[in-house]
């Protein structure tokens, strides 16, 4: 318990001091970061803790990016609330838009209630550019952060301390909601909401409340991202936004509190990084959520908790030759998927058909990847990522070696219960 | 003789052409244990459906303690104080035992909606559970998670948290099915404590335990209840003995 205090603090103060530490361009990507770790984390409060699969939650961060320019332009541009608080407009937004809409969506459970979400998110999306009114139209609305109380809010570093002050508040509010009643029933709705209604509950009043807050949530993250680029425009409204969401949340792992937010960073984090050097990026970030769901289903932060169990049997002289294996493995097959990925991309690319068809006849023109021309013809260039997938799948077998040798030296798990179990019905 | 809490009039139900209880009159007395026993596919599962809300009568009247309840959704039946366990376990199966109970427990004491105070800081739920664990002698079970302890315990653990609401009639759905010799020999014991100053009323198959256990008995044969009448009466009524009971079931 101290433990966990002592490296959350920690962690809030590593993020205070990253204004100091980063440039411009990295800063507003850490700003994105905590929007979609936040974002993540409030849909994780209905998917992972409730049980309740939405597909459209990008319909709350919406509605609560829009509330948020709508009260920041009132008043002739003054703003409804100082700037510092603007992001409860968004919260205020996301949470009766959540509570109208949970109450239509958690009449039913399971695959029907994710359609119902689904389709509450089309709806939107279909409606926002026609009320232009309202969403803006294709240009969006844009606005402008007022100073208040001494600050102007003209910086980067200004939104990030804003930023962070939100999303730290809204997330230690997400955690302290796990331990009140309600929390505890969020968990019971997702573990048996059949058997709450005969212990007394209200399982559509308590689903359309967690619907709500969660909405909130998302809602608030909606508005710190108007916040921060001062414009809101209906793409908020696009399945994108809201696929994101559940990608993040289980690429970080559902079962742990802060998996979510996890995910989410990581993969906002290499949305920025990696845009610029590839055009295949959605493709890159598919392949991670597959091989995520097929070999890690508790997420990223689920290979912590794995980690953790074998360390604490077995000693870490032991474990070691495993992990830098396993590390070695994984850089080997991520650099033959890049590679493969990247020379694929460029042979179908429009420029490379382009010259295949003035060099009509002629030999297939060579590739430029990675600072070096590689022809695509050649043995030799594939090659590179045939080797590089054997090496990986040489490592993965002594890995998976060394696993089974681990599991045989210790005594089995299952050996004295057994035992303990015939005595007692002897 | 008292009034009595539980009185089915008339009842029926049927999904589409087919009829499961077939006008069912039932009164179940104040303070008594009452047993509900017949073949499989008799309508003792789908009665306690009805009144415990799970499924609307097709017509007929429930009247709990003199209010009709038929048709009512199972929150509003089990806050008027009438709780039930299921024949087929039906706990959160991913949560620790203690979660489980303490679920049941909180509602009782008023919380539901409540996002405003901390569950670990409230002294009242923590020693009901502390005692309804012990009760059911799972406190040593406490941290373990629900769905993967033995079914006995499971079982156990249903009859926790039925007790939780602190109800007047609890309606107990097979209790003892996949227990033991000793396990039932408990239980049995235990239900006869609980239901001190409640009024019970049980389906079970063991017949030791329903005539040992039971005031009354009714006994229900394809939708209509044949017969209710002490254990002795029952034991001598030719009808049951015929229908259901077969020679080398009457103790």
């Amino acid at each position: 318990m101290r433990k966990t205090l002592i490296t959350c603090v920690a962690g809030a103060a590593l993020l205070a001091a990253l204004p100091f530490l980063l440039s411009q361009g990295l800063l507003n990507a850490a700003i994105q970061m905590l929007i979609a770790a936040l974002f993540a984390s409030a849909y994780n409060l209905l998917c992972g803790q409730a049980g309740m699969l939405s597909f459209g939650h990008a319909a709350y961060f919406g509605v609560g990016a829009f509330a948020t320019v709508h009260a920041m332009n009132a008043v002739g541009g003054a703003g409804l609330l100082p700037t510092p608080l603007m992001p409860l407009a968004g919260a205020l937004g996301g949470l009766v838009f959540g509570a109208i809409a949970g109450w239509f969506a958690t009449q039913r459970s399971g695959t029907y209630f994710a359609m119902i979400t689904l389709a509450i998110a089309e709806l939107v999306h279909s409606l926002a550019p026609h009320l232009k009114g309202v969403f803006g139209g294709e240009a969006g609305i844009s606005t402008m952060r007022m100073p208040t109380w001494g600050y102007d809010f003209g910086s980067t570093t200004q939104v990030y301390y804003l930023t962070l002050a939100w999303v730290l508040t809204a997330m230690a509010l997400l955690y302290l909601y796990t331990r009140t009643p309600l929390g505890r029933l969020t968990l019971g709705l997702r573990e048996n909401s059949h058997r709450l209604k005969f212990l007394g509950y209200n399982v559509h009043g308590l689903s359309t409340l967690v619907f709500a807050i969660s909405a909130m949530f998302s809602g608030m993250a909606g508005g710190l991202q108007v916040l921060s680029n001062e414009s809101a425009n209906y793409v908020v409204f696009d399945p994108s936004l809201s696929a994101a969401a559940v990608l993040n949340t289980y690429i970080g792992g559902v079962q742990v509190f802060l998996g979510p937010a996890f995910g989410a960073a990581l993969m906002t984090f290499f949305g920025y990084a990696i845009s610029d050097l590839t055009r295949s990026w959605l493709l890159y970030q598919g392949i991670l959520f597959v091989l995520v769901m097929m070999f890690l289903p508790t997420g990223l932060t689920g290979l912590i908790a794995i980690t953790g169990r074998l360390r604490e049997r077995h000693a870490p002289a032991r474990l070691m030759p495993l992990f830098v294996l396993a590390a070695a493995c994984a850089v080997l097959a991520g650099a033959g998927t890049v590679f493969t990925i990247e020379l694929l991309q460029r042979l179908f690319s429009q420029e490379y058909r382009a010259l295949m068809q003035a060099g009509a006849g002629g030999p297939w023109p060579a590739v430029a990847l990675f600072d070096r021309s590689w022809q695509p013809g050649s043995p030799a260039t594939w090659g590179v990522p045939l080797l590089l997938f054997g090496a990986a799948a040489l490592l993965y077998w002594r890995c998976r070696q060394i696993l089974n040798a681990l599991a045989d030296g210790e005594p089995a798990p299952s050996g004295p219960a057994p035992a303990q179990h015939s005595e007692e019905s002897a | 003789m008292s009034d009595p809490i539980l009185a089915l009039h008339g009842l029926r139900k049927s999904f589409g052409p087919t009829d499961i209880i077939r006008g069912v009159d039932l009164q179940v007395r104040t303070g008594e244990r009452h047993a509900l026993i017949g073949p499989n596919g008799a309508g003792k599962s789908t009665l306690f459906h009805l009144v415990s809300g799970q499924l609307a009568p097709s017509s007929g009247a429930i009247r709990f303690e003199g209010r009709e309840i038929g048709g009512r959704t199972p929150q509003a039946i089990n806050r008027r104080g009438l709780a039930r366990s299921f024949q087929i376990t039906n706990i959160f199966p991913r949560l620790s035992t203690y979660e489980n109970v303490r679920l049941a427990v909180m509602r009782a004491h008023g919380l539901q909606y409540a996002f405003w105070k901390f569950i670990d800081r409230d002294r009242r739920i923590r020693e009901e559970t502390g005692r309804l664990l012990d009760l059911v002698r799972l406190a040593a079970k406490a941290g373990s998670v629900a769905g993967e302890m033995a079914y006995s315990e499971q079982r156990s653990l249903e009859i926790a948290m039925t007790l939780a609401s602190d109800p007047r009639l609890i309606l107990l759905d097979e209790p003892m099915a996949g227990m033991s010799h000793d396990e039932t020999e408990y239980t049995s014991q235990l239900i006869r404590e609980i239901s001190a100053g409640r009024t019970l009323m049980i389906v079970e198959h063991d017949m030791d335990v329903v005539f040992s256990l039971s005031d009354r008995i009714s006994v229900l044969v394809y939708g209509q209840v044949i017969a209710t009448g002490t254990p002795a009466e029952i034991r001598a009524h030719a009808g049951v003995r015929e229908a259901y009971l077969g020679d080398e079931a009457t103790p």
